[in-house]
């Protein structure tokens, strides 16, 4: 396609000039400088997030090992705790002691998974809203 | 990049980049710089996988044309007020203002045409760049720039 002279010589002639380009730059270096305090800061929330992750994977991994250690090492007869007094609910948490305990490591377990998969979005989402798409 | 790589490309550049601007918001310096700045913070931050070596300018034109393309959007509701207003300003208070004409008559064109007339009059790109610039395919930047100049042709009485 062909210019069209007459027009491309008013855009030429009328070409913006401009004579605040230093306080131009400045603006855009405090605004840079923001920019890189922010990104400090999710950097470092980013990085507790993580070590939470990991803190929250370890102690989910050693209590588990050691509750099921705990119950393969007692005899399935035995119950995994008792209770001194002997009233009709304690005596079916005792005697119910091995379900029980399972289902509350299950739920741990599952909570901490949970946690986990959300520490994880949190993460993403902080790394997409610090760098932002050129779309 | 580093940032005194990112300034020193940017100072060269940004006289081109607020110019484009400026015609893309026909005129008003105050809302071009504003995009021109949020274009500019856009492309730092997305400075590490800048990959197109030697075309920094198409790249933040890239990013500026974008800006102003959703800057445009957020404002639709209240683009007639303030589309009033600042004519009313360049009537009254800036008459004197030499590109008013020009300015005046891009107005009338669709954001896009407006970006594809600037960039091909004012900053001497090609079809297929502009097509790049702006993710149109080349017959569509082709229409918009045979619209536009006719539309400006007729309103400048060129």
């Amino acid at each position: 396609m062909n210019k069209d002279k007459a027009l491309e010589d008013l855009f030429l002639a009328q070409k913006p000039q401009f004579d605040d380009s230093e306080a131009f730059m400045d603006s855009l270096n405090k605004r840079l400088d923001a920019v890189e305090y922010i990104k400090k800061h999710q950097e470092a929330t980013i990085r507790r997030y993580k070590m939470a992750l990991v803190v929250a994977f370890v102690v989910g991994i050693i209590s588990g090992i050691v509750t099921i250690v705990y119950m393969l090492s007692t005899p399935a007869a035995v119950p995994l705790f008792t209770f001194r007094m002997e009233t009709g609910w304690l005596s079916w948490l005792a005697a119910n002691s091995r379900l029980i305990t399972a289902t509350a490591l299950s739920l741990l377990i599952t909570f901490g998974l949970i946690s986990i998969i959300g520490n994880i979005q949190d993460i993403r989402s902080m790394r997409g809203e610090v760098g932002f798409r050129i779309n | 990049m580093t940032r005194e790589g990112f300034i020193e490309l940017v100072e060269q550049e940004q006289e081109a980049l607020r110019g484009f601007l400026l015609y893309l918001c026909c005129g008003n310096k105050e809302e071009a710089d504003d995009i021109a700045q949020d274009a500019l913070v856009k492309a730092y931050l997305s400075s590490a996988g800048y990959q197109e070596k030697g075309r920094f300018r198409s790249w933040l034109f890239k990013i500026a044309h974008n800006t102003f393309l959703n800057h445009k959007a957020s404002c639709r509701t209240t683009e007639s007020i303030d589309e009033a207003r600042t004519l009313i300003s360049n009537n009254a208070a800036d008459a004197s203002f030499e590109h008013q004409d020009l300015y005046l008559a891009l107005r009338t064109l669709p954001p896009k045409e407006r970006s594809a007339i600037t960039l091909f009059y004012l900053n001497g790109y090609n079809i297929k760049e502009i097509a790049t610039i702006t993710e149109a395919s080349e017959d569509a930047v082709k229409k918009q720039l045979s619209r536009g100049r006719d539309q400006l042709k007729e309103k400048l009485k060129l």
